[in-house]
């Protein structure tokens, strides 16, 4: 589904990504994993488009199609969506009228008809329920003033709601209490299927416990150090990241 | 002679050849008020950009037309022209203006309560002057410049509101204020005159719209008294024609334990100008000013508010909002003084403005001048473009960058828009701006690249 070869990207013209190969299937669960700085994040905001990072060489093949050639939105019409690590508040923005338009531009874009008022009342009803939210929560303009874990709640009900192909979390668990953790790594779980790739890219092994991951890479100078089975990031969580420099330093 | 000279001798000669007919020229009092404005007018001479409060306005513009001053409606509307301009969904007691004038045939004050009056000022100055005698002018003052002089010279039609102690008014006062331009362009004066007496409460909302495109200078002037205890919510949504002129000056002032709540939606205008002067003079008044415009190439929005607490234990809040595309220009001059008895107050004022093309100016400037020492005050201005992080939120969502800057546009816009609890206005205020910005969509566009 997503194939990503010899990545390169800076950003403000210093490079963070420096080569990165890395091959995704329908239905895994890849967990990126790394020291802060190390490019994380900066992966995931490439694949999503967002402006200010340079591709500078390498290519993003999402199912067959070069990813990098599209505009933001129209990769979020072919399916690829990332959930932030921070999330943005939107003041004045509602909430439903948000969640409604962006689910109806995926749906037209995918050949579907838009959905009327009641009938994304009784979808988005279904899916905050998978969250652990309560429909209030669709009255309160888009992340104003919510908590940290409200924030993600509401990126995964987004997910929840466009159904997307490749889904990015970016460090999703940074922020969130115990409680909060478990009903978005049920969220998530409740997701997994065998049409939808997922990519966690976390600091820390803890989701980890709560989604198991096909795959984990690990992240040094903007490279894959390693990859392996879920059992490398027990390893991670028990040695650290400090032997990372060292290897990549020698 | 140059111009302002000629244009001050126009408007002079005019009004003196106007004020035999008007009415009212036989009662002395109101003779006498006119004569004295002419001699203010002649005192005071066109406002200068050396002046502060005109420093970012120019009137050079307006200067240049030879303006046809009308006491008279000029038109003749069917009620079908403007059943579309009432609100919809919404009961309300009706009163339409045209070019200033009352026309009764086409409003609706059959269900007033008795004793209540709401009508014309012309009317009442016929029948029964004694309240207009006893408070024009009075929340006024003198005239500050040369444009509230020439109102008052020829103070003629207008709204008017009294409300006895203890009324409550249940439906709103809608005002239609319809500006017809003719071939020549034409300056028309309306005169407002609302006095809620003590512990009375109103609901008072004002559109000015304009029926074709044509030139025209509003002059207009309010006159806003809430004594004790009473209450007046104040909705005030002006669409004037891209090619007109609009002056008005409202002075309110507040007695002890009132309220005021005024939203002032402006959205069109060659140039638009409001002067908002609020005295809060009794204990434990309270005000909320709200206002947002937006301002478009060829247009300038021109906001001066004047804000006085006198008395101990006022209350004012302050929050305008502007949203600027193309050549738009605004001026937002918004003053406060908190004079020295006046301890404990609380006065807030901000103004946000939202720049949607590089090309578009602000000139914003909140001012604070506090003499008490016990007291809560804050101000503050903000000029910014859209968030990219927001437009990029947005687009990753699927929603493409035109309709992310409508959204996000529309929140801002949103925030004052809240505030208005009559849904009929700020529904058709939510659509003038969205269909507003429906329209300059390819230069938005453009902005965000550039």
């Amino acid at each position: 589904m997503l194939n990503i070869e010899n990545l390169h990207a800076s950003v403000d013209n210093k490079p963070i990504l420096n080569g990165i190969d890395l091959q995704i299937r329908a239905g895994e669960v890849h967990a990126i994993m790394g020291p802060n700085g190390s490019g994380k994040s900066t992966l995931a905001h490439v694949l999503a488009g967002r402006e200010g990072y340079t591709v500078t060489d390498g290519q993003v093949l999402f199912e067959g199609e070069d990813l990098l050639g599209l505009e933001t939105e129209e990769r979020a019409h072919r399916g690829v969506f990332l959930a932030m690590q921070y999330p943005v508040e939107l003041p004045g923005v509602n909430n439903a009228a948000f969640l409604k338009a962006s689910l109806n531009s995926v749906r037209t874009a995918r050949g579907e008809a838009a959905l009327d008022a009641p009938a994304f009342l009784k979808l988005a009803r279904d899916r905050i329920a998978l969250v652990g939210m309560q429909d209030r929560f669709l009255k309160r303009n888009v992340n104003a003033g919510f908590s940290g874990g409200e924030k993600k709640r509401n990126e995964i009900l987004q997910m929840a709601l466009l159904e997307p192909k490749l889904a990015i979390l970016d460090e999703t668990d940074s922020g969130l209490d115990i409680d909060a953790l478990r009903i978005v790594a049920d969220g998530v779980n409740a997701l997994r299927n065998p049409g939808r790739a997922i990519i966690i890219v976390t600091h820390y092994q803890r989701l980890l416990d709560y989604i198991q991951p096909d795959r984990v890479h690990v992240l040094a100078n903007g490279r894959i150090a390693c990859s392996g089975d879920g059992t490398l990031a027990q390893e991670l969580e028990e040695k650290g990241y400090g032997w990372l420099n060292e290897e990549s330093a020698a | 002679m140059n111009t302002p000279e000629i244009a001050m001798q126009r408007y002079h000669d005019s009004l003196t050849g106007i004020q035999p007919s008007l009415t009212g020229a036989e009662l002395p009092w109101l003779a006498g008020k006119r004569r004295s404005a002419l001699e203010d007018l002649t005192r005071l001479g066109l406002p200068q950009r050396r002046q502060e409060s005109w420093r970012y306005t120019s009137i050079d513009k307006l200067l240049g037309y030879e303006l046809m001053p009308v006491t008279e409606a000029m038109a003749s509307l069917q009620e079908s022209d403007i059943r579309h301009l009432w609100l919809p969904d919404l009961q309300t007691h009706r009163i339409l203006f045209v070019n200033g004038r009352f026309v009764p045939q086409l409003s609706d004050l059959s269900g007033l309560p008795a004793g209540i009056t709401v009508g014309s000022l012309r009317d009442l100055i016929r029948c029964n002057p004694i309240m207009p005698a006893r408070w024009l002018g009075h929340a006024s003052g003198a005239s500050r410049h040369a444009f509230g002089a020439m109102n008052s010279a020829a103070i003629h039609d207008g709204l008017v509101i009294d409300l006895p102690r203890n009324q409550r008014l249940e439906r709103p006062v809608e005002v239609l204020q319809i500006s017809m331009g003719r071939d020549d362009a034409i300056l028309y004066q309306p005169r407002n005159l609302v006095v809620l007496e003590a512990g009375s409460e109103a609901t008072l909302i004002e559109r000015h719209v304009c029926l074709g495109n044509s030139h025209y200078f509003h002059n207009g002037m309010s006159e806003i008294l809430v004594q004790e205890g009473a209450r007046l919510e104040h909705l005030r949504i002006q669409e004037e024609s891209p090619a007109a002129s609009f002056l008005h000056g409202i002075f309110a002032r507040q007695a002890a334990d009132s309220r005021y709540e005024y939203s002032g939606f402006s959205l069109g205008g060659a140039w638009a100008r409001t002067e908002l002067n609020l005295d809060l003079q009794g204990e434990g008044a309270h005000a909320r000013l709200d206002g947002l415009y937006t301002t478009g190439s060829n247009q300038l929005t021109d906001y001066h508010l004047n804000i006085r607490h006198t008395v101990p234990g006022c209350r004012s809040d302050t929050r305008f909002k502007g949203l600027l595309h193309g050549r738009g220009r605004a001026v937002f001059d918004g003053s406060i003084v908190v004079e020295k008895e006046a301890q404990k107050t609380e006065a807030h004022l901000n103004n946000a403005n939202l720049l949607l093309s590089r090309r578009a100016e602000v000139d914003t400037k909140p001012q604070l001048e506090i003499h008490a020492d016990d007291v809560r005050c804050s101000h503050g201005a903000t000029v910014g473009q859209l968030e990219p992080i927001q437009l990029f939120y947005l687009r990753s969502r699927g929603i493409d960058a035109l309709d992310a800057q409508r959204m996000l546009c529309m929140g801002f816009a949103g925030e004052i828009l809240e505030q208005c609890r009559i849904r009929p206005v700020s529904d058709i205020v939510g659509r003038a701006i969205e269909n507003e910005l429906n329209a300059l969509a390819p230069e938005v566009a453009g902005a965000s690249s550039d």
